[in-house]
């Protein structure tokens, strides 16, 4: 059971059985992963925002980077428009960086290598960005797949491009997420087994790769998180400035 | 994506390995979808009116506070270092005008005193001429005298030789006249 590399994704209820009209809403260890990376983050936050320092502090400094790397994101990629959306970006930056390194912690569990995490958060910012690109442009937002200096031949065919591309934002966004998550905690433990059934003589050359790919994997949580956030600002500038 | 790809070779090759109720990725077992939804949504909202009601207000209130300072004690080093540029300029001014000021009362003295110098030497020189002109006098007075007392002093002598000579005093004008022919016969020689 310890070998199988898909063991370390399985949902299990934790405490009682809630049932809400049919729908199974119980308290799983996926829940319990999204609440403690949830209050780390808050914890984090909240010392880093307890004393007003002059000079911060680590904690207060660790925020205030968080912060200023954010919000610099925010206005390189969708501009002023986008500032009252600051908190959903932030929140989903660091919501999402802190389930990814949790998950890197041996034993816990990483809530975004779950496709319907991912997917949630994808369809979620799918649906709000096309309905604010609607309720900034009117009917006007429709222009996003028509791209301007096409010829009119090839026009047709660019905007079904265009189209099956936007519809497709969704689920490349959470399969990316959901995927590199996945195939790296698998890797991982695929290592940590070979290390193991190896044993002394074999073993030190996949635990060289298991330290190599620990790394890596951090690097990836963050790197995957930066990405989730980046690419929602993208997607939100499309529909606050509309140009193409 | 090479991750992935590798991971996927790898599970279709153990996959047979694996019970049928487990089969593949337990992340495509629909079991707990709606509660991962759920519990994401709640979770997720609830950080989300953390962010936005506390914790960004409050970084941005400190980021702000401390811009502010930092521009505010910019401002004050900046006023600072013009009233010290103002300060060093008067330093300036005061110092040159003292120069001017000093050289001007250096040149003031040295005319007064030149000219002071100029005065009493020409006061000098007057009152040397004058004593010059005294002592000429005196000198003429003395020349003139000393003239009447010799021919006095050669009467008498010429008077006594006589009466010691002859045993009788001489007539007085010839005496006179004889001893002004030889003193002026004497002077012209």
């Amino acid at each position: 059971m310890a070998t199988n590399p898909m063991h370390q994704f399985k949902v299990h209820r934790i405490g009682p059985e809630i049932e809400i009209s049919g729908v199974d809403l119980s308290f799983t260890n996926a829940s319990l992963f999204m609440l403690i990376s949830a209050a780390l983050l808050a914890l984090l936050l909240l010392l880093g925002t307890r004393e007003k320092k002059l000079i911060p502090n680590k904690a207060q400094l660790l925020s205030e980077m968080l912060y200023n790397f954010i919000a610099k994101m925010i206005s390189d990629t969708a501009g002023k428009k986008a500032k009252p959306y600051f908190p959903f970006i932030f929140s989903l930056f660091i919501f999402i960086l802190f389930c990814n390194m949790v998950g890197m912690l041996p034993y816990s569990f990483t809530v975004t290598s779950h496709i319907i995490v991912t997917l949630t958060f994808a369809i979620f910012i799918f649906i709000g960005v096309t309905i604010l690109g609607f309720i900034m442009h009117g009917f006007k937002y429709l222009k996003i797949f028509v791209p301007s200096g096409v010829p009119i031949v090839l026009l047709p065919i660019i905007s079904i491009i265009e189209i099956i591309s936007y519809l497709s934002r969704p689920i490349s966004l959470s399969v990316r997420l959901f995927a590199n998550m996945m195939a790296g905690h698998t890797m991982l433990k695929v290592f940590g087994g070979f290390v193991i059934s190896l044993g002394l003589i074999g073993g030190w050359l996949p635990l060289t790769f298991s330290v190599a790919l620990t790394g890596l994997e951090i690097l990836v949580a963050f790197l995957q998180a930066y990405v989730f956030a980046i690419l929602t600002c993208i997607y939100l500038n499309d529909a606050l400035n509309l140009h193409h | 994506m090479k991750n992935f790809f590798i991971f996927l070779i790898f599970s279709t090759s153990i996959g047979g390995n694996l019970g049928a109720a487990e089969a593949g990725m337990p992340q495509l077992d629909p079991k707990y979808w709606a509660s991962q939804a759920f519990w994401l949504i709640i979770i997720f909202s609830s950080i989300y009116i953390l962010m936005a009601k506390i914790f960004i207000p409050k970084i941005k209130d400190n980021l702000d506070a401390r811009e502010n300072k930092i521009r505010k004690d910019l401002e004050e080093a900046k006023t600072f270092k013009e009233e010290a540029e103002k300060k060093l300029k008067t330093y300036q001014d005061l110092i040159e005008n003292a120069k001017l000021e000093s050289k001007k009362i250096l040149s003031d003295n040295r005319q007064r005193l030149n000219e002071d110098i100029q005065t009493k030497k020409v006061k000098m020189q007057k009152e040397i001429e004058k004593e010059i002109i005294a002592a000429e006098n005196e000198v003429k007075k003395f020349k003139s005298e000393s003239g009447k007392k010799i021919i006095n002093i050669s009467e008498d002598i010429v008077s006594y030789l006589l009466k010691d000579i002859f045993g009788e005093d001489g007539n007085q004008s010839s005496i006179k006249a004889t001893v002004s022919e030889v003193l002026k016969r004497e002077t012209e020689k």
